[in-house]
């Protein structure tokens, strides 16, 4: 009897197994890369990480896929090694630059892919300099495209004490001083593309190395940031 | 012969088994009949629709929800305000609670359609006037859910039956409605609402809707719809679902929904008063207009002490709140702790503070609660100052002490403890800062009260939160669920502030009426009167500083469109006392709150998305929301 008992409860666990279903999808194994060019310069997008976002749809898998980003690096690449082999809707969006059109895309392997895009503002005639404890930056704005540009709110100058520098990675309490950001709040006109910026950031420590670069953002729906070179600043020992 | 009368028997018991009919009615289920063939059962019924209402009382939190039956209830502190910087508090920043919690109460919804659909067929049991008083809550409450809705996601499906299960895929599928559409319906509810109850004359409800409640809450939502049309079509996300009318309102239909919003407060005069039982101290008739019964209530939800109610099989929102417990200072209460405290940007709403002299220096006073003398009644109503007392104890709110402060209160703004007084080590120290035991020369460093930056249990801006904080307990009595003032939802002041905002929305010969309004709320604020000249921020101003705390502010600057300008990069400031040895005074620094939490807000927060477990459900409700 007990044996019975026994040899029936390890036949439901076999059965209890022969149940689950084995997860026969391939993994994600597929890589997607490439460039996002800037389509004044030719060269890639100046940007910062996630300045610009790559979106995936898999229609291979859904009609209504959730979206899937990939983050661009500051040097205008993006990469990811982990895409699921398939048919793909692509468009960079979430940026600073014109909205642009989706492509249709089959990703299997290593696959890539460029983008170019026109930048709502390039950052001209970029200045630093070093002032006593403050860093003075002057520049100019250009508009590649003029026509429906969205409302240009400011631009600031964002420092780091990392390379890492940008509107995701700056020292709060110089962005917080007013002299930081130049408030613009208007449609692009021939005043804009005629005036030289100035902004200036105080307190720097002595001794220490900075890294600097402006952001300009328009009142889009993402009100992301145009991105200019980073320079490195290092501050005189006292 | 034996087997045959065992036979004979089993025989005779089937016979006896098959005299059963077998479609009976479950004795273990409730059925229609039961529910509304009797007053008690449907008002029981009813009971069970209003505790699941999504109110944002005191226990709602804005990433996690309405809390019923959840045991993270008693942390009053994760509140609306402390996310959009009218407090700083338990949360990171913004993003913490901005695309909200999964809200999809389609389930609630359906207990009140089942109870529009059959109650009719039910009526003889009744008198007309009962019917007709429980249909028109029945309209009311859903119409308040399906604004919980809209306001959080736009367009949503709108049911308006009791669907079958069994019906086919297609009917189950519902999709999505324009926005413009649900806040039409709910306007239709809310007047059906209007139309059915009858007039309560002196006799309002207490914790359920009434007649009137109906257009006030109309008011409201009528508001969201037009200010979502003048502001959502200037500043929005492009996306599918703007493109197919799901989020945003055409512009050109502003005027209308402001029209609805005004018409319907005017419907509300008359029946309701602001409170002034409490004159000629404008101060404490403020603050008691939040703790006594009156005649600003329009809708209440109201606790009880007897339902514990920290989970259970039948969880409500019926139990009491911990709101005295969590959001003063630990000195005045029997348990828990605070961690949300207004800030310094919404003190000045109210106008600068007089603490920088005109050279720029700090003002010195002798007292920390000299500050408070000619400050506007309301603020101090709302507020706990440096220096105010509750249950006997005082706020000693002290951020640290300086042996000597010499130049200006702008040098110390950033908080980076860097000027010339800020020296905190070797010789020459001049500032100590600490913690609740620290002590220098004989002097407690910080009050007990705070301000301290080990934890956040004390406060950090300076302030406590005054409002709904009941003064007349016993701190033995002021433990975690022992609170049981009610919430007050919608009162009369809401809706002179919804009338005087539609009246200037639509300018022209309402504007008299919107100055009339204002100055009816700042003569019972104690605040000066405002002039002829006063514009849409004035107005807009008015109402952060009224409905302070009351989970208001987060849903206006989504709705007018401002939070990514308002919320930008955001530090918020606090106002800081020290204690100058030197000089046996005080100074209050305006600074940065000492944990420098960055508040942003993203233009695609200005809908919440979609929860995803429903889109994978229910493939009509595409597109998600721009910018998910």
């Amino acid at each position: 009897m007990k044996r019975l008992l026994i040899s029936g409860i390890i036949g439901l666990l076999f059965a209890g197994i022969s149940c689950t279903k084995t997860d026969n999808y391939p993994g994600p194994d597929s890589a997607f890369q490439g460039n996002i060019i800037d389509s004044v310069t030719g060269k890639n997008l100046v940007t910062e990480t996630g300045g610009v976002q790559i979106e995936l749809k898999q229609l291979s898998w859904s009609d209504n896929p959730a979206p899937y980003y990939i983050p661009s690096k500051p040097d205008g690449t993006f990469e990811d090694t982990r895409i699921y082999s398939g048919h793909y809707s692509v468009i960079p969006t979430q940026g600073a630059f014109w909205p642009v059109d989706s492509i249709l895309k089959d990703i299997k392997g290593a696959t890539s892919q460029n983008f170019t895009v026109v930048p709502y503002l390039e950052i001209t005639n970029v200045t630093h300099v070093q002032d006593a404890d403050s860093l003075v930056m002057t520049f100019q704005l250009q508009a590649p495209r003029t026509n429906g540009l969205p409302q240009i709110i400011d631009a600031t100058e964002f420092v780091n004490n990392t390379s890492f520098v940008g509107s995701g990675a700056f020292i709060q309490s110089f962005y917080n001083e007013s002299s930081a950001t130049v408030s613009i709040n208007s449609n692009w006109s021939s005043a804009i593309a005629a005036t030289t910026y100035r902004t200036v950031v105080h307190n720097l420590q002595p001794g220490w190395t900075y890294y600097a670069r402006i952001g300009v953002r328009l009142n889009d729906s993402y009100k992301k940031y145009d991105l200019s070179d980073i320079f490195q600043v290092v501050m005189p020992t006292k | 012969m034996q087997k045959i009368n065992y036979i004979a028997v089993i025989l005779a018991v089937c016979l006896l088994g098959s005299c059963h009919k077998l479609d009976l009615a479950p004795v273990g289920v409730i059925s229609d009949e039961n529910v509304f063939s009797n007053a008690n059962a449907v008002k029981a019924y009813m009971a069970d629709i209003y505790a699941n209402l999504p109110i944002e009382d005191f226990v709602y939190e804005p990433n996690q929800g309405f809390m019923a039956g959840n045991g993270g209830r008693w942390q009053c502190f994760y509140h609306t305000d402390a996310i959009d910087g009218e407090m700083v508090g338990p949360f990171g920043g913004t993003g913490d609670a901005a695309q909200g919690f999964g809200f999809w109460p389609y389930d609630k919804i359906r207990v009140i359609n089942v109870l529009i659909s059959k109650l009719p067929s039910y009526a003889s049991n009744f008198t007309a006037d009962q019917v007709n008083e429980w249909l028109g809550e029945a309209y009311f409450c859903r119409a308040y859910t399906y604004f919980a809705l809209v306001k959080r996601y736009g367009g949503v499906p709108i049911v308006r039956t009791v669907i079958d299960p069994n019906a086919s895929a297609a009917s189950l599928l519902v999709p999505r409605d324009k926005e413009e559409d649900v806040y039409n319906f709910i306007a239709s509810d809310f007047d059906s609402a209007y139309a059915l109850m009858k007039d309560p004359g002196n006799s309002v409800p207490q914790g359920t809707a009434s007649k009137y409640a109906a257009p006030a809450y109309k008011s409201r939502a009528m508001l969201y719809a037009g200010t979502i049309a003048r502001y959502g079509s200037a500043n929005y996300v492009d996306g599918d679902a703007r493109a197919k009318g799901f989020v945003g309102i055409p512009a050109a239909d502003a005027n209308t929904f402001f029209q609805a919003a005004y018409d319907a407060a005017k419907l509300v005069e008359g029946h309701f008063t602001l409170y002034t039982g409490g004159y000629p101290d404008k101060q404490q008739n403020y603050v008691d207009l939040f703790l006594k019964p009156n005649n600003e209530d329009i809708f209440l939800r109201q606790y009880t002490q007897s339902d514990p109610n920290t989970g259970g099989p039948t969880p409500d929102n019926g139990g009491p709140h911990s709101w005295d417990a969590t959001m003063t200072c630990r000195i005045m209460t029997a348990d828990g702790l605070s961690r949300a405290y207004p800030s310094e940007d919404f003190v000045e709403r109210f106008g600068a503070l007089p603490i920088v002299n005109p050279d720029g220096t700090p003002t010195r006073f002798s007292n920390r609660a000299d500050l408070m003398q000619g400050l506007e009644p309301r603020l101090l109503a709302t507020v706990y100052f440096p220096g105010a007392v509750l249950r006997g104890i005082p706020f000693d709110v002290q951020r640290g002490i300086y042996k000597t402060f010499t130049g200006s209160a702008a040098q110390e703004l950033q908080n980076n403890l860097t000027s010339p007084n800020d020296v905190q080590n070797g010789a020459n120290i001049n500032l100590w800062l600490g913690d609740i035991n620290a002590v220098v020369n004989g002097l407690d460093v910080i009050g007990r009260a705070g301000v301290s930056t080990n934890g956040d249990d004390l406060t950090r801006t300076g302030f406590y939160v005054r409002k709904y904080v009941d003064y007349n307990k016993a701190a033995s009595s002021c433990g975690l669920y022992q609170s049981t003032q009610s919430y007050i939802d919608m009162r009369y002041a809401e809706v002179l502030l919804n009338r005087a905002e539609a009246a200037m929305e639509l300018g022209g010969a309402a504007l008299a009426d919107a100055l009339s309004d204002i100055n009816q709320i700042r003569d019972r604020a104690g605040a000066p009167p405002a002039t002829a000249g006063m514009t849409i921020d004035t107005v807009r101003n008015e109402r952060c500083k009224e409905l302070a705390f009351e989970h208001q502010y987060w849903w206006d600057i989504r709705r007018w469109r401002t939070a990514d300008q308002v919320l930008n990069n955001r530090n918020m400031y606090a106002m800081l006392p020290y204690y100058i040895t030197s000089e046996n005074k005080y100074i209050f620094l305006k600074q940065l709150e000492p944990f420098k939490r960055t508040y942003n807000f993203q233009k695609n927060w200005y809908y919440e998305p979609l929860p995803g477990g429903e889109l994978g459900k229910n493939s009509h409700l595409f597109p998600n929301n721009p910018g998910y």
